[in-house]
């Protein structure tokens, strides 16, 4: 059996922590730039918002409804979302982190366990230490597990938490659920199965093997599996590493000279160098990347990339910065207006794999890896940011974040004051 | 099944062992002993949060402006238990009395009769938050 344990509304929740008025109250938070909706509590949904309804158009839903408006607080939702994976891990041996939000559980070997108590008691626990709301779904099987948890929340009676395994139970919630809310089922085999006349997950499960196998690849025919009760989809509670690294930005106001462009793409490259270090990894190529607002139609535009190859897999701070300026250089053209830019490092092989060449400087690689060691330790030690580069200026991203939330948890000069008068 | 990592971020260690280069090794090498503040306070890492305190209705409750408390959610109020109450739009923290029909807040103020005990019903929009396990304050 597999659990899965997706947190509703997650970034409007967390906002709701220190904020218990806003409970029953529409809540939606903003992405990057506060550009748009990312997160909306039920009653935002029900007002009408859509995910990804940029601020400007819901505007007028917003003024009149009184809705509450956050800007992305990832230090809030980081340390909520490690707090529900800690009480998740008290639950199951082993727990994979899914994305910031949703986690499985591997509840193998745990078949003498009431699941559906189970279910709900996860539910309730995570709202109790943590005061996040959680919809936990048990089931033979990771794809049907989500859909059992997508049940919790169509139907407030299960409590937060709904099992789901006898073969007549499982057709006959599939028969309710689209096809195209199946967790693997892409857009463009949505497209497809419309065309079929396939609507229900019910319907795919009834689609035969060699038809699924032609159609839909092996991705498709992993789902059609794991929706007939067949477990196919790993377990990975152990990270991998990345294969690339991306890192990028839209801009609160488009950049037009190539110093101010400059800054942000190191502060860029700085924060995937930290990344890719962090896994261990070296890195053969870095991109840079820009682009200008095609929302702005009489503006000229430009997309423009440059690629740059270094001669040994490195992970250090300057190799990589000092490349990401010359690449920035490249891209840049006077006279247009940038709203977005990126550095994606890629090729990425092992550290601990590496064999170095025979013609690299060893010498000059060793003083390198304590430099950029010794940078990693000072910014892991007083916060990130307290060593730069020079042309990384202030180190921080140009974004709008008008409507931020306090850092709660993080932060001492935060934190939330208990009024005793 | 793998075994996960655990990490062991410990914001404030007191730890005095140095390393030695040549001469007699330490004996207290392999002590591993340290005095951590982090374990002494924060039982439940999942479910312990701070606040500051602003005001002064639980003067006699030894938690004074600017003070710092530590609310742990993993404890089930009790009666006569301190915690952070959600009441009234506004977070406050009170000697929480647990009755049969509901509870009732008390300040801890015995100077100023300003501060009234608070009676909650059922129906009330009221929410015990978090009981107060520890209180941080300057010397």
């Amino acid at each position: 059996m597999f659990a899965l344990a997706d947190c509703n509304n997650f970034f409007a929740s967390c906002e709701r922590v220190f904020r218990p008025e806003l409970n029953g109250k529409p809540v939606i938070v903003l992405s990057n730039n506060d550009g748009c909706a990312v997160a909306r509590s039920n009653e935002a949904k029900a007002l009408g918002i859509k995910m990804g309804d940029p601020l400007f158009k819901i505007r007028h839903i917003v003024e009149k409804h009184g809705v509450a408006v956050f800007s992305s607080n990832f230090a809030l939702y980081g340390d909520m979302s490690r707090r529900v994976q800690e009480v998740l891990r008290m639950f199951a041996p082993s727990v994979e982190q899914y994305s910031i939000d949703e986690a499985f559980l591997d509840l193998r070997g745990m078949e003498h366990c009431d699941f559906d108590a189970l279910a709900k008691q996860i539910s309730r626990e995570c709202q109790r230490l943590t005061a996040i709301p959680v919809s936990v779904g048990i089931a033979p099987t990771k794809t049907l597990a989500k859909i059992a948890s997508k049940l919790c929340k169509r139907y407030p009676k299960l409590r937060g938490g709904c099992y789901i395994h006898r073969p007549q139970d499982i057709e006959k919630v599939l028969s309710t659920f689209p096809v195209a809310d199946v967790w693997g089922i892409g857009r463009r085999s949505q497209a497809k199965l419309a065309q079929m006349g396939v609507e229900t997950a019910l319907d795919y499960t009834r689609l035969s093997e060699t038809t699924v196998r032609k159609l839909f690849a092996l991705p498709g025919y992993r789902t059609w599996k794991e929706l007939r009760g067949e477990a196919c989809i790993e377990f990975e509670d152990m990270v991998e590493p990345k294969q690339s690294i991306c890192v990028s930005r839209s801009f609160a106001s488009e950049i037009r000279t190539l110093p101010e462009l400059t800054e942000q793409v190191t502060n860029f490259a700085v924060s995937a160098v930290d990344k890719l270090r962090k896994q261990g990894s070296m890195a053969l190529e870095i991109s840079v990347f820009a682009m200008t607002n095609r929302f702005k139609e009489n503006e000229p535009q430009s997309y423009a990339g440059r690629c740059v190859p270094f001669a040994s897999p490195t992970a250090d701070y300057r190799t990589i910065v000092s490349a990401s300026v010359s690449a920035c250089a490249a891209v840049f053209r006077q006279g247009y207006g940038y709203k977005k830019a990126g550095v994606v490092i890629t090729r990425l092989i092992q550290e601990s794999g590496h064999t170095p060449s025979l013609f690299e400087d060893f010498d000059g690689a060793r003083k390198e890896a304590c430099l950029s060691g010794a940078i990693d330790s000072i910014n892991r030690t007083f916060g990130p940011g307290a060593v730069l580069f020079g042309i990384q200026g202030d180190g921080s991203v140009r974004m709008a974040r008008n409507h931020q939330s306090p850092h709660y948890t993080t932060l001492w000069s935060d934190l939330p004051t208990a009024k005793v008068e | 099944m793998h075994p996960f990592p655990i990490e062991e971020s410990t914001a404030l260690e007191f730890d005095f062992m140095g390393e030695i280069k040549a001469g007699f090794p330490s004996p207290a090498e392999d002590v591993r002993e340290h005095l951590d503040l982090r374990r002494l306070l924060v039982r439940h890492s999942a479910s312990t949060f701070f606040f500051r305190i602003d005001g002064v209705s639980m003067v006699d409750a030894d938690m004074d402006e600017g003070d710092i408390i530590i609310v742990d959610r993993a404890v089930e109020p009790y009666n006569g238990c301190k915690a952070v109450c959600f009441i009234d739009g506004e977070y406050t923290v009170k000697r929480v009395e647990i009755r049969p029909d509901g509870a009732v807040l008390l300040p801890c103020n015995d100077t100023n009769k300003r501060f009234k005990p608070i009676p909650v019903g059922k129906d009330d929009n009221f929410l015990i938050w978090g009981v107060v396990t520890y209180v941080i304050k300057k010397a």
